[in-house]
């Protein structure tokens, strides 16, 4: 079994620390201190400007075919890639990506009206399903579009949506058939702009993501602005909500790596009693604990990642890394802030802010509670049979 | 042209704390990650630089090292240079300034190389020496401390970094050019690049290859021997001085007592 990395993926993991360490990490007090002021902590034309500078070099569509200019690496290379860039309290992704059901199901019309506007960072699109009654049910979604000439007309309201305040178009996914199930055709997906008529008002939280609520109030539709085909709406949010779950695991490992080694450093140069309190076995143990969870994470995230890329069925391992990562993140943040004391407590470092930040993990793109539960049923109903390499 | 550019891996300063072997009393390289030497880097985009204003022109990085170093060559390469050459062999092993600005020197002449890039000293050793023994072995004249470099017909000439600004110094070609920190900006290597990086010319090297005996060099050629190895002294407490009207004076006297002023 070969766990090394091929010497391009150890150039690109270089590259993007290098581009880290030398072009985000300076930035970091900045975005502590402009917490709650953009989205990303910097201004727009700042973080638009640092992604064309990723572009130059190449770092741009990371998971985007080619032959829409993007780079397409991969799964185990942009887990590899987020591990890198989750070192940083700094919210920083490469751009000219795009929604994996926005590409895969959009007619040549909305290839144009959308994907290629939003892969040029020309347009912003959110992801709008979540509702106030339906969230890790999604099935209880409430919000319907309602037949009329040739238009839907919407009505209902959305709730926890990233991007929303920024985005000037939204995928919508409403009821459209009440007497079919909604995993049998009773949801479909649209394609909404903005200025059709839908309103958004931020969601103050208690981190650095800020979502949106979203309101409809009889927007109308042109009805070539379904998304696949009418009825097939719970099918893409399935598929767009399972693409995003190991790359949470990937996020914290490199937030964890980075938490350690402050935690590492601090331990040793903090003397209480005349000594180091990296020579007290409490620390020591947070230390080793830490590091340990962080190795479990990041081979659950890659064999996740490298099943992707097989082709294969992920869900199974994509909830086993999301729901132990996610965990993991935030007991080293916890134990890095504990060995830091009071100075971990103050906004001097990113500390708090992580401590803050990742707690969410836990919740979006599917809760503790349903990661557990898809777990579980695969073990229940069969479908993962242990002791099996597959 | 044929640009040239000596590059080193070295144990990586950002995470890897420095330690010496006292038994040999050189820097521990094993089991501690590696890379290319972030001085070195900045030297690739000078040379990378100069390469593209001249057109017409290859660049080749050159290194002495273990295998592993091949590892730091590929990343010059995925940087831009065209071409890599490693010279490894277990009789290098150990080589002083002398034994590596030898092999160096005997790899560069085989190429005739017509401009010679190198730092002005590696992040680890930092004897800042090498350079200007290849330029002796080489017989080539050596221009130091650049921040800028241009070819102008068959001169190099560069703004060399003095205490108090430049000075403008030529040289015919073939030269040896080092490049003073900090002068250029750092260069990524790109997606093309890297992906690139594989395909492109990469040569390796051996002792009898370019015809040097083990005797000349590694640990049997070393002609410095590092007696004692020991920790810097702890830097003294500042001295506080209290105004009572002179302060100014006696800073002043400070200054210039440590050729400050």
């Amino acid at each position: 079994m070969d766990f090394s990395l091929t010497e391009e993926q150890k150039l690109i993991q270089q590259t993007v620390r290098q581009f880290v360490e030398r072009e985000l990490m300076p930035l970091e007090h900045e975005v502590l201190r402009n917490e709650g002021r953009y989205p990303t902590g910097i201004e727009p034309e700042r973080y638009r400007a640092l992604q064309l500078k990723a572009k130059e070099l190449g770092f741009w569509g990371i998971n985007t075919p080619e032959e829409y200019g993007g780079a397409n690496l991969g799964s185990v290379m942009t887990a590899l890639i987020q591990m890198e860039l989750g070192r940083t309290i700094v919210p920083f992704s490469f751009g000219g990506s795009v929604d994996n059901i926005l590409l895969h199901y959009s007619n040549e019309k909305q290839k144009q009206e959308y994907v290629i506007p939003v892969i040029e960072g020309k347009r912003i699109s959110c992801f709008a399903l979540t509702e106030p009654g339906a969230g890790s049910d999604p099935s209880a979604i409430r919000t319907t579009a309602v037949k009329d000439g040739n238009h839907w007309v919407i009505n209902g309201q959305k709730v926890f949506i990233t991007h929303g305040n920024e985005a000037d178009f939204a995928m919508v996914f409403a009821v459209t058939d009440r007497e079919k199930p909604p995993q049998r055709g009773g949801v479909t997906c649209f394609l909404v702009d903005r200025a059709m008529g839908w309103t958004s008002r931020p969601i103050p939280t208690m981190g650095g993501w800020s979502p949106a609520e979203l309101f409809f109030d009889n927007v109308r539709v042109p009805e070539d602005h379904v998304l696949g085909e009418v009825g097939q709406g719970f099918s893409l949010g399935m598929q767009w909500i399972g693409q995003g779950r190991w790359l949470i695991a990937a996020r914290a490992v490199g937030t964890a790596e980075r938490l350690l080694q402050m935690a590492i450093d601090y331990a040793r140069q903090r003397v209480t009693f005349g000594k180091p309190i990296a020579e007290r076995q409490a620390i020591q143990w947070m230390l080793a604990d830490s590091a340990v969870e962080i190795q479990a994470t990041k081979w659950l995230t890659l064999h996740a990642a490298w099943k992707a890329d097989q082709k294969q069925d992920n869900r199974y391992e994509a909830s086993l890394a999301k729901l132990y990562g996610s965990n993991m993140v935030n007991r080293v943040v916890d134990r890095a802030l504990q060995i830091h004391g009071g100075m971990g407590y103050t906004k001097e470092l990113p500390i708090e802010r992580w401590y803050r930040d990742v707690r969410v993990t836990r919740i979006y793109e599917g809760t503790d509670e349903i990661q557990h539960y898809i777990i579980a049923r695969a073990l229940l109903k069969g479908y993962v049979h242990l002791g099996t390499w597959d | 042209m044929k640009i040239f550019v000596c590059v080193k891996q070295i144990p990586d300063p950002n995470t890897v704390e420095s330690k010496l072997d006292p038994a040999t009393k050189r820097l521990v390289r094993t089991g501690v990650s590696l890379v290319l030497d972030p001085g070195d880097e900045t030297t690739i985009a000078a040379a990378i630089k100069l390469r593209d204003s001249l057109g017409n022109s290859e660049l080749t990085a050159i290194s002495m090292g273990p295998a592993s170093a091949q590892e730091a060559l590929r990343r010059a390469l995925a940087m831009g240079v065209d071409r890599a050459i490693l010279i490894s062999d277990s009789a290098l092993a150990g080589s002083d300034v002398l034994g590596t600005a030898r092999t160096l020197a005997a790899a560069l002449k085989r190429e005739n190389p017509d401009l010679i890039f190198c730092s002005t000293e590696s992040t680890d050793g930092y004897t800042g020496m090498v350079p200007g023994a290849i330029a002796e072995f080489l017989g080539l004249p050596q221009l130091t401390f650049a921040r800028e470099i241009n070819v102008e017909g068959t001169k190099a000439v560069i703004k060399r970094v003095t205490q108090t600004g430049y000075e403008v110094v030529e040289s015919p070609l073939p030269a040896v050019v080092t490049i003073a920190s900090g002068s250029f900006e750092a260069i990524y290597p790109t997606m093309k690049g890297i992906m690139s990086a594989r395909k492109k010319p990469f040569s390796q090297l051996s002792l009898s290859d370019l015809g040097l005996d083990p005797s000349q060099v590694g640990e049997a050629g070393a002609r410095e021997q590092v007696l004692s190895i020991g920790k810097a002294e702890a830097r003294a407490a500042g001295q506080i001085i209290k105004d009572e009207g002179n302060a100014a004076e006696i800073i002043a006297d400070f200054l210039q007592r440590h050729q400050l002023l």
